[in-house]
């Protein structure tokens, strides 16, 4: 059996979003879905054991990062990732280029590889594709990326195009170096910025290689959010149907909504984790900031809908106390924001199955906008793909005087 | 509350059945689960759920949950159930064991409550309106604690009359307070290291008519933190034992602090009833697993498991071989060893787990060991493992950060 199979169990009939069962070593994963982000082998403060209450089926390493710590000599002794942190189910790791190029200086990237200097000797180092297939080799997830070429998302003229077409020589350089294919499967990942002949000219090119999913990188980095859509419209218009397609660093409530129209299966965030050490719940309107006054003495649970042990047992009053202050208040608001991405996935699958998406997304911008206007980007991506959003609140009043 | 002694034995200590409200039944020697802002200290209580199923008595500690008063007026179910315990009961002390309490701020009138926002001094009157928002099953009586082994004679007396005004007015309202009438008030007893001072002080507890107080709390003998843990026996044992035998032996005594493994067992022989889990607590935060042994055979043993040591580093065993904790069942020594040089918070989760495991379990052998009447035996195990010299239970700071020499070089290829 190939490492991973993934079948289409049903499709919208009116948007590009669709159900489908992922097939892996270590879990099956039912997209579209969530991968909460476990940067260093672990998700800030949540115990494997957690995280599988939660229905978690599937977590994100960061190749850099356990690169560096516990390194992979380490990782190959304890047997890889999985046996490491004692995590039974999926796991899909980075290829260690773009957190290089993000959290280092002097990244340079040329045709051998990313050139970087040792955050602990300030030595001149390289992150070569085959290096980076070998580390993720050793810490075994079962979906690896290739090392692309990564540009800023807002750089334009031919450095962005070089990049796409050296991301594609990448791709072979990894599928040779890759020594595990019966056990990991690797996916190349779709540059272009955010010129759409880029993006259909990598597409392509990426499609004659033996790969059994696709990643589409290179956006949320701060491009105008209608350049956003309409990239990853186009991926998702040429990308094979039979095949899972993963949004890379994509994890706000809206955009997932509106990615999932446009037919992505896979995304994942640092932001649940991140916003909750703030001390910030995820709800269906946005963001609850427990830290302020007016929760001091709200005795209801963050979400009532919500069966997270948090909501289960904590008022917001008590959070707003402990928000920030103790420790645990960091594990505590981690578990409720991933149950909460976690549950809007499966909803939207639900809603897939029975075809009652569009519905559902109109639901869900209703609530999640209330009075606000819906950003016109919003609009325009689900009308792409047939969703057509009833007219705000206020345009109405526009319309009328 | 009620207290029932079960046994006194002259070398086993004491064993007893205490009941608070409609709890079920405590075992004493009791281990209360200290907590910081309500909370056992980076545990969610579902997480807690996964140490421990039995039912626990909370030490919640109005320094570290002070701004919550106004909140808990507001709030009509237990105080357990605000902090996410709905089941357990819980005791309010003023002072956070875990921590190195301040010195100095002892006005006439005032005891200071050092608090995450800075210090507020606090009244008897004030104290006690605290009290009566919180609502808790047990708490302490307002008193001056603050004094030391080096304390002087006049410091100590202070510390002894003060402590007397502020009782006045704890009794009169603990009697009066509609809100307090299913509270238990336990009755401060403070004097240093001071035979003379700690009799006047239980004196004034005693005056006061029958049934005012449901119990003692031993104070002023260290200030905290990881101090408490190097305290002398020679010098703590013998008033302590003098405060025992002037008070009645019906009614339970709590000690609260980080005392070693070894000065515990000593203080339960004397006849001290509750304690709580702050060593545990230091000892994590110190990056240190708790590894004695209770289970008395012929291996030695080490105090702790210094999970910063590089030499764990590739070591895929757990912290504790035999330890059934989840942190030993599902994780490695090697895998905790990352969690600190990534400075993550799993890591204290994980050897909180296994130290509050490890220090319940000890006191359930503890238990048995009193009623077998073998409580002296393990004193001397515990204070050997079977080395030739003493363990050293005391916990030194660890202040290690982890600098770029942590980080592994297996990643780097360097350029050609
Ligand atoms: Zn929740
Ligand atoms: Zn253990």
């Amino acid at each position: 059996l190939p490492p991973l199979t993934y079948k289409v169990v049903a499709e919208c009939s009116v948007s590009k979003a669709r159900a489908g069962l992922m097939t892996l070593r270590h879990s099956e994963v039912r997209t579209p879905v969530f991968m909460p982000v476990g940067t260093q082998g672990t998700m800030k403060g949540v115990l494997p054991d957690q995280l599988i209450e939660l229905d978690c089926q599937i977590l994100l390493g960061n190749t850099y990062h356990l690169g560096l710590r516990p390194g992979i000599e380490t990782l190959k002794k304890a047997g890889g990732l999985h046996k490491f942190m004692s995590w039974p189910r999926a796991i899909l790791t980075d290829s260690g280029g773009f957190q290089m190029v993000s959290l280092l200086q002097l990244a340079e990237i040329d045709e051998h590889g990313v050139n970087f200097r040792s955050p602990f000797d300030n030595s001149e180092c390289m992150l070569t594709p085959e290096h980076s297939i070998q580390i993720q080799n050793a810490i075994g997830a079962d979906i690896m990326m290739q090392l692309d070429d990564v540009v800023k998302t807002t750089t334009t003229g031919p450095r962005v195009e070089e990049a796409m077409e050296r991301t594609i020589r990448w791709v072979d350089r990894c599928i040779k170096a890759h020594a595990r294919d019966d056990e990991q499967s690797l996916f190349p990942i779709v540059q272009g910025g955010l010129e759409i002949p880029l993006r259909e000219r990598c597409v392509s090119a990426l499609m004659e290689k033996q790969v059994r999913g696709f990643a589409v990188g290179g956006l949320s980095g701060g491009e105008s959010k209608h350049d956003f859509w309409r990239m990853v419209h186009v991926c998702t218009d040429h990308l094979p149907r039979d095949k899972p397609r993963y949004l890379m660093g994509v994890g706000f409530a809206a955009d997932l909504v509106v990615c999932v129209a446009l037919g992505i299966d896979m995304f994942d965030c640092v932001f649940p984790t991140r916003t909750a050490r703030f001390g910030c719940a995820l709800v269906d309107s946005g963001q609850m900031n427990l830290k302020h006054q007016k929760y001091k003495h709200d005795m209801e649970p963050i979400d009532k809908q919500c069966n997270c042990n948090t909501c289960k047992r904590y008022t917001r009053s008590y959070l707003h106390h402990i928000a920030t202050n103790e420790s645990v208040s960091c594990s505590l608001l981690s578990v409720h924001n991933v149950a909460y991405q976690l549950r809007l996935m499966r909803s939207m699958r639900e809603a897939v199955l029975v075809d009652a998406f569009p519905q559902f997304v109109k639901d869900f911008m209703a609530r999640h906008f209330g009075s606000d206007p819906i950003p016109s980007w919003i609009r325009e991506a689900l009308s792409a793909v047939n969703i057509e959003l009833p007219p705000d609140a206020s345009e109405d009043q526009a319309v009328n005087s | 509350m009620k207290f029932i002694i079960k046994s006194i034995s002259k070398n086993s200590g004491r064993l007893g059945h205490l009941r608070i409200k409609e709890s079920s039944e405590l075992q004493t020697p009791l281990l209360l689960q200290t907590t910081k802002g309500g909370s056992i200290p980076y545990l969610s209580a579902d997480v807690f759920g996964l140490v421990s199923r039995e039912q626990q008595v909370l030490q919640l500690t109005l320094c570290t949950m002070d701004q919550m008063a106004e909140s808990l007026d507001q709030w009509n179910r237990s105080l357990g159930d605000y902090v996410g315990y709905p089941d357990y009961n819980t005791l309010l002390l003023l002072r956070d064991p875990c921590e190195v309490t301040p010195s100095g701020g002892n006005d006439r009138d005032v005891v200071p409550l050092f608090t995450r926002r800075g210090k507020e001094s606090l009244t008897a009157e004030r104290y006690m309106q605290l009290v009566t928002s919180f609502a808790p099953d047990v708490y302490q009586g307002l008193c001056d604690a603050d004094t030391n082994p080096e304390s002087t004679k006049k410091r100590v007396q202070k510390s002894v009359d003060r402590t007397e005004r502020f009782m006045q007015h704890c009794f009169k309202q603990h009697r009066e307070l509609e809100r307090l009438k299913d509270s238990t008030l336990l009755a401060p007893i403070v004097g240093g290291y001071n035979t003379f001072a700690r009799t006047q002080s239980i004196k004034h507890a005693r005056e006061q008519p029958k049934g005012t107080y449901g119990g003692y709390i031993f104070e002023g003998f260290h200030t905290n933190g990881i101090a408490a843990t190097s305290l002398n026996p020679s010098q703590l044992l013998p008033i302590v034992d003098h405060c025992v035998q002037q008070i009645e032996d019906e009614l339970p005594r709590l000690m609260p602090g980080a005392f070693t493994p070894v000065l515990m067992l000593e203080l339960i022989r004397l006849g001290v009833d509750i304690f709580d889990t702050s060593y545990a607590y230091c000892a994590a935060v110190n990056y240190k697993a708790l590894t004695f042994s209770y289970c008395i055979d012929k291996e030695e043993h080490s105090a702790f498991l210094d999970v910063t040591d590089e030499a764990i580093k590739e070591q895929f065993t757990p912290l504790l071989e035999g330890c059934n904790c989840l942190a030993c069942q599902k994780h490695t020594r090697a895998y905790i060893h990352h969690l600190y040089k990534t400075n993550e918070l799993l890591g204290p989760i994980l050897l909180m787990i296994h130290n509050l495991h490890h220090y319940m379990g000890f006191f359930d052998v503890i238990r048995d060991s009193i009623s077998a009447d073998q409580l002296p035996a393990l004193l001397d195990y515990v204070r050997h493992q079977n080395m030739s010299t003493d363990i050293n239970y005391c916990i030194e700071p660890n202040n290690k950060t982890v600098g770029k020499a942590a980080m592994g070089k297996g990643f780097i290829t360097a350029a050609n």
